[in-house]
């Protein structure tokens, strides 16, 4: 009995809870504007978008974003799936090509390894653009052209602009072991500076210890005066591990998000370095929906160049709105 | 020890029949048990005679057939109620937990506790206590009652086992196949506590394949063959030679002896 | 009656206080704690510094929240791979329901822990009903986590993480009990160090002085055993995955405080780590065996490792090398250890 009073107790109490419970100011978070207002497209083209980005990464969630804002823009029907092994990556667009779909956009983390797929799709009358990596193959494997930034252009940048800034002793951080474009960026930055490069492995899925061994870093070795994270997520936490460690080491990132653009306004982060990943799913599916529509290429032959683009205290206040709705 | 049929058996089994699909398990088997005597129930493999176990310690429930214990018929839904109604069972895995200590098993589903609330808990030291008491009771000095029960022989096992039945004021103890996998000697100790429980003023059905470590111990003997019972036998009313006749299948014994000394090997008449 | 009585005296004084420590699952994670910490504070003295203890310790601890719940777990005969990824649900519940929704912040603390709670629910649930290893259930309902993480903050945050949080009400005090820190000789120390302790200390009060831990042991020592003698397995066992549960979501919330985002892909991988601290820590995989004083250890070790190769200064690259192969040394020892014991108690 006393059983029954309870739970109906808790049933009248519940909605006054809830009520009570969505008044507070906690809600910071809450789009207040709808950054996809879609365009008349009627394009109706079908369009398929494989990359080699993992599902959760950043990154590619930003591309993922532009993919789908172009399609809706175009009134384009766009699938979009990725697959880190190259070999998945290959059946992935072998599928595509099957589906005799109109477009067909890749990223090229290993060329060779897709060279026969996207060569199959080129036989079959299937337009390709490549994306983000494996610009120096891209026009020798028939694809129209190429939309990215230069890993390697990047790292140079980042490079210089450290050498601009003072610094000689730099940790790059790698928070994914073996990814191929994370590796050519640290060597950039090493070409480039001129001083001493060391690269740090930490865990992306793993943030607060990530944090503990860059601060471990910094206190093992008291001559390091920069650090490179290479993901808007790590750089946020090597932050916190530079003030935790007492260095002065000075912080710059390849890639965006909010917190990093807030980190910038601030002057905990130096810089950030992008490539408009939303560009890089964008441009694409409108260049592939001209292209059908009107035999229009874009670029003279030459790469499409997204980046790379520095984000610093000057701008880093309007991009902060953009990095926090996902489009930057 | 003379039977006093004034008093209601301990333990009555009567007609209990048990099905599994459609392989008859048991079929209409009765036999008593009384406090301060052994009942042994006889069979060789296949005989049903852990189905019988499981009907009595709760686990499962006979189709047919009633239970009786002092006479007020009862039903054992769970092995918590067999428990509760004061039945204990010895299983031939012993229903001991190798890695853990012997005082942890000793006490396991019934420990003692001191404190309340959320300081509630097990009183160790008045287990190691009770269990060395209770093993020297039996006759044993476990050396050192936090060992692994898993590393004690096999005899020391079921002298815990029992010793543990014992104290938890089992009033009938049931033990399958306790013997079994023991060499001679250690049965013969075995069979030793069996009698020193069964003197204690507990009633035990002891449950074997082998007639010469049953007769010895036994008051009354329940045969069983492939589900059915050969029949109730009180000690006075057969002989071991019997028990090993019936339970071999008297006929098909002979048989084979005389097909054996055509070939040229002894048999035994 | 005295066959087996003989002697019983002489026997008792063999199994003296050496052995009887030897055969502590907990000894061989001990010894090899020692051994790393006195490898690592050779080769480096920032190691050994305070500040490099306090580094060491920080991930040392919140793995060891973790490992000694998986351990109990462990102990109790099952696996719980899902536990990395509830760590991310948790959190990311948190996040979102504030952040996103206005929820006020100690329901959404509430809500979250429900949310979890019901997940280690559902997989001892599913565990006993089915009969199916906890292996595979627990596998799949890592992958549906995995997926509903990203799937859901997507959805919601069109980004991968959810941040902010830091702005939410209540996010003081929330700090100052999760993720403040409290000095020692002028160093600062994360407070998770003073959690991880009190956690073991009760986990290991749970295991060792109470009837729970004593069915935890027979559980996983032999289920149909504790069936038997009335031990209550289904209740028991899906207790042991709530508290994985729970243990997740104190480590997720303490995540989005300390670092005021969460991203969605947190946790995978992790569930790996924490079992492989209990199995150094003394528990096997069997079950029934295992110590939540040793899981701690385990993550001690572990904790010791991951930096003190950074401090050491050895390569990089091979740093996944030397992780492997220091763990392999430090359950190699601890076996050698306890085989040891085991015989000479014979």
């Amino acid at each position: 009995m006393a059983r029954m009073r309870a739970w109906t107790l808790a049933g009248a109490l519940l909605p006054a809870l809830a009520l009570v419970a969505c008044s507070s100011g906690n809600a910071v978070n809450k789009q207040t504007s709808t950054t996809a207002a879609g365009g008349s497209g009627k394009y109706g083209y079908k369009i398929a978008v494989v990359t080699h980005g993992a599902a959760g990464d950043a990154f590619w969630s930003i591309v993922k974003a532009g993919v789908q804002k172009g399609a809706s823009d175009m009134g384009d029907n766009v699938s979009y799936e990725s697959d880190g092994d190259p070999q998945k990556q290959a059946q992935l667009i072998d599928a595509a090509v099957n589906q005799k779909v109109d477009g067909l956009v890749v990223s090229m983390a290993n060329p060779d390894a897709l060279k026969g797929s996207i060569q199959r799709a080129i036989s079959a009358g299937i337009p390709v653009i490549t994306i983000n990596s494996g610009q120096d193959k891209s026009k020798e494997f028939g694809a129209l052209t190429h939309v990215g930034s230069n890993e390697t252009l990047a790292g140079t940048a980042v490079g210089n602009q450290l050498k601009a800034a003072g610094v000689k002793n730099v940790v790059c951080v790698i928070h994914e072991a073996g990814n191929v474009a994370l590796e050519q960026r640290c060597a950039a930055v090493k070409a480039a500076l001129g001083g001493t490069t060391t690269n740090l492995q930490v865990d992306n899925n793993n943030l607060p210890a990530a944090g503990s061994t860059i601060k471990a870093k910094l206190q093992a070795d008291k001559a390091v005066d920069g650090v490179v994270t290479l993901g808007g997520q790590v750089a946020t936490v090597a932050a916190q591990a530079i003030t935790d460690a007492g260095s002065p080491a000075k912080l710059a990132t390849f890639d965006l998000n909010a917190d990093v653009a807030k980190a910038v306004q601030s002057g905990k982060i130096l810089f950030a370095v992008d490539q408009q990943p939303y560009l890089q799913g964008y441009l694409p599916v409108v260049m592939l929906t001209l292209y059908k529509a009107n035999l229009n290429v874009l670029g003279g032959g030459q790469p499409v160049l997204t980046g790379p683009t520095l984000v610093t205290k000057d701008n880093a206040a309007q991009i902060e709105k953009l990095a926090a709705a996902g489009t930057r | 020890m003379a039977e006093d049929p004034q008093t209601a058996p301990l333990l009555e089994i009567r007609d209990v029949s048990k099905m599994f699909g459609s392989v008859i398990s048991l079929h209409e088997i009765s036999t008593t048990v009384r406090a301060g005597q052994v009942t042994c129930v006889l069979g060789d493999n296949g005989a049903g005679k852990s189905t019988l176990i499981k009907i009595l310690s709760g686990v499962h429930q006979p189709d047919h057939g009633r239970l009786f214990m002092d006479g007020r018929p009862i039903r054992l839904g769970s092995p918590r109620a067999a428990l509760d109604a004061g039945i204990a069972t010895v299983y031939q895995d012993l229903a001991m937990v190798p890695l853990m200590a012997v005082w942890r098993n000793f006490f396991l589903g019934s420990e003692p506790t001191k404190g309340w609330g959320p300081w509630r808990r097990f009183d160790g030291d008045e287990a190691r206590r009770v269990t060395r008491e209770e093993m020297l009771d039996m006759g044993i000095d476990i050396r050192d009652p936090e060992q692994p029960v898993g590393t004690l022989s096999g005899g020391e096992r079921q002298s815990v086992a029992i010793a543990r039945a014992v104290h938890f004021g089992a009033r009938l103890l049931i033990l399958d196949e306790p013997t079994s996998a023991l060499g001679v000697k250690q049965a013969g100790v075995v069979l030793k506590y069996i009698v020193q429980a069964r003197d204690r003023g507990l009633g035990v059905i002891f449950i074997t394949h082998n007639p010469h470590h049953a007769y010895p111990v036994g008051d009354r003997f329940l045969l069983l063959k492939r589900g059915r019972s050969l029949g109730d036998f009180a000690k006075s009313e057969i002989s071991v030679a019997e028990l090993t006749r019936l339970m071999a299948g008297g006929a098909e014994l002979e048989q084979l002896t005389h097909e054996l000394e055509r070939v040229g090997v002894e048999g035994e008449s | 009656m005295s066959g087996i009585a003989v002697a019983g005296d002489e026997r008792l004084a063999r199994v003296g206080l050496f052995r009887r420590l030897l055969v502590k699952p907990e000894l061989g994670s001990l010894i090899g704690a020692v051994v790393i910490f006195v490898l690592f504070a050779s080769l480096s003295d920032v190691f050994r510094s305070k500040e490099g203890v306090a580094n060491w310790l920080d991930p040392a601890s919140t793995l060891g929240i973790m490992a000694v719940a998986v351990a109990l777990l462990m102990i109790g005969g099952h696996f719980d791979l899902s536990a990395g990824v509830q760590v991310a649900t948790a959190g990311i519940t948190s996040g979102i329901l504030t952040t996103y929704y206005g929820m006020n912040t100690w329901l959404a603390l509430a809500v979250s822990l429900a949310l979890v709670l019901g997940v280690g629910f559902l997989n001892g649930y599913l565990v006993m009903r089915t009969g199916l290893p906890s292996f595979i259930i627990t596998l799949g309902m890592f992958l549906m986590l995995q997926g509903l993480n990203l799937g859901v903050t997507k959805l919601v945050t069109n980004t991968v993480q959810v941040n902010n949080f830091d702005k939410v009400s209540g996010y003081g005090a929330l700090h100052a009990v999760l993720a403040s820190t409290f000095t020692i000789a002028g160093t600062p120390f994360q407070i998770a160090i003073l959690w991880w302790i009190l956690v073991t200390i009760a986990g290991s009060y749970l295991l060792l002085k109470t009837r729970f831990g004593n069915w935890i042991f027979a559980v996983g020592g032999d289920r149909s055993a504790s069936t038997n003698v009335g031990v209550p397995v289904r209740r028991t066992t899906i207790t042991l995955f709530m508290l994985t549960s729970l243990a997740a979501w104190f480590i997720g919330n303490t995540q989005i405080v300390r670092l005021t985002s969460i991203q969605a892909q947190t946790g995978i991988g992790q569930e790996l780590i924490y079992i492989v601290a209990a199995v150094i820590g003394g528990c096997l995989l069997t079950g029934g065996y295992g110590s939540a004083i040793g899981a701690s250890l385990g993550a001690l070790i572990f904790g010791m490792t991951s930096q003190g190769i950074v401090y050491a200064g050895w390569d990089a690259d091979w740093f996944k090398f030397f992780l492997g192969a220091m763990l392999l040394l430090a359950v190699l020892a601890n076996q050698f250890v306890r085989r040891y014991a085991e015989t000479s108690r014979r």
